[in-house]
């Protein structure tokens, strides 16, 4: 994952992943939620969802959920992520304000 | 049916040549060395990447491999060389760790997957995001750049031309996958 060296920005791919789970979710959960939450525009290949999943468990943002023998995989956002996700909210909401006063829109 | 084919480090070929087998309603039940062994389905019901994994430990390959099946494809290992020994052992410099030695009964001979997707209409790409790219084309890159290396050094230092040869022909991938790499980079510079 590339973080932005001045604002910590995260990646859309990494703030999606979080936001779907604060429930838990399994794969191929993760890229459909995504997918229809964004009308199909962010669609994840199965690499970079792995790439991602991997890179996010180890730094401890999210976490394999349960023990899961035999059913498939799930994975959940760790208190951790949640204050990440926060964070990247207010610096959305930020960008959204100042972007609409000079751009304008509704 | 049984087809047998070869085609080494040419992924994209592969990949190309599975999908025409699918679109023509073939879909593949078996692979081996140099076989593909396919059954009848619906024209393009189903939809193939290759993947070059050489670079994975023999654990992560298989959590990999999990991972793909768990999300409904159908995964196939498969040779990139064309070797029959039974006892091989190879050196993997640019593998990561865990994947440095490999042997028969880890990694080698299973360099590639070949992934199969039910045909939903939408394009079957593995790689979606810029950083997942650059780091897919890397691992593509440094077994070329390993080759480059050592027939270099080997060539200069016995004066050989065929090490020389083997060298100046190890450039070219790095050369096509270095490009790749710098293409995406570049747009990273203005967009995600």
């Amino acid at each position: 994952m590339r973080d932005n060296v001045n604002g910590g920005a995260l990646t859309e791919v990494t703030f999606y992943i979080l936001i779907s789970l604060y429930q838990p979710r399994h794969g191929y959960s993760i890229m459909q939620y995504i997918e229809e939450k964004t009308q199909g525009r962010l669609a994840l290949g199965a690499g970079t969802l792995y790439g991602a999943l991997n890179a996010l468990c180890e730094k401890g943002w999210i976490s394999v959920y349960g023990q899961s023998d035999g059913r498939k995989k799930e994975f959940l956002i760790t208190p951790l992520g949640k204050e990440i996700a926060q964070k990247e909210l207010c610096r959305l909401k930020e960008l959204t304000r100042f972007a609409s006063e000079i751009i304008g829109g509704e | 049916m049984k087809k047998y084919r070869f085609f080494g480090s040419l992924l994209d070929t592969q990949e190309k040549w599975l999908n025409k087998m699918a679109s023509q309603g073939f879909r593949l039940v078996r692979v081996n060395k140099l076989l593909y062994e396919f059954e009848a389905c619906s024209p393009n019901e189903v939809q193939y990447c290759v993947e070059f994994i050489g670079e994975k430990s023999h654990k992560n390959a298989e959590d990999y491999r999990c991972f793909l099946e768990e999300l409904g494809y159908k995964v196939f290992y498969k040779n990139i060389n064309l070797n029959y020994s039974i006892g091989k052992v190879r050196v993997r410099p640019w593998a990561e760790k865990g994947g440095r030695i490999a042997t028969n009964g880890t990694t080698y001979n299973r360099e590639l997957l070949i992934v199969e997707k039910m045909n939903d209409g939408k394009p079957f790409e593995i790689h979606t995001s810029k950083e997942d790219l650059i780091r897919y084309y890397g691992t593509l890159r440094n077994p070329w750049l390993c080759f480059l290396a050592i027939f270099g050094a080997f060539g200069f230092v016995f004066k050989s031309l065929t090490f020389g040869a083997f060298a100046v022909a190890a450039l070219f991938p790095v050369i096509l996958y270095q490009s790749k790499i710098a293409k995406v980079k570049k747009s990273l510079r203005y967009e995600e």
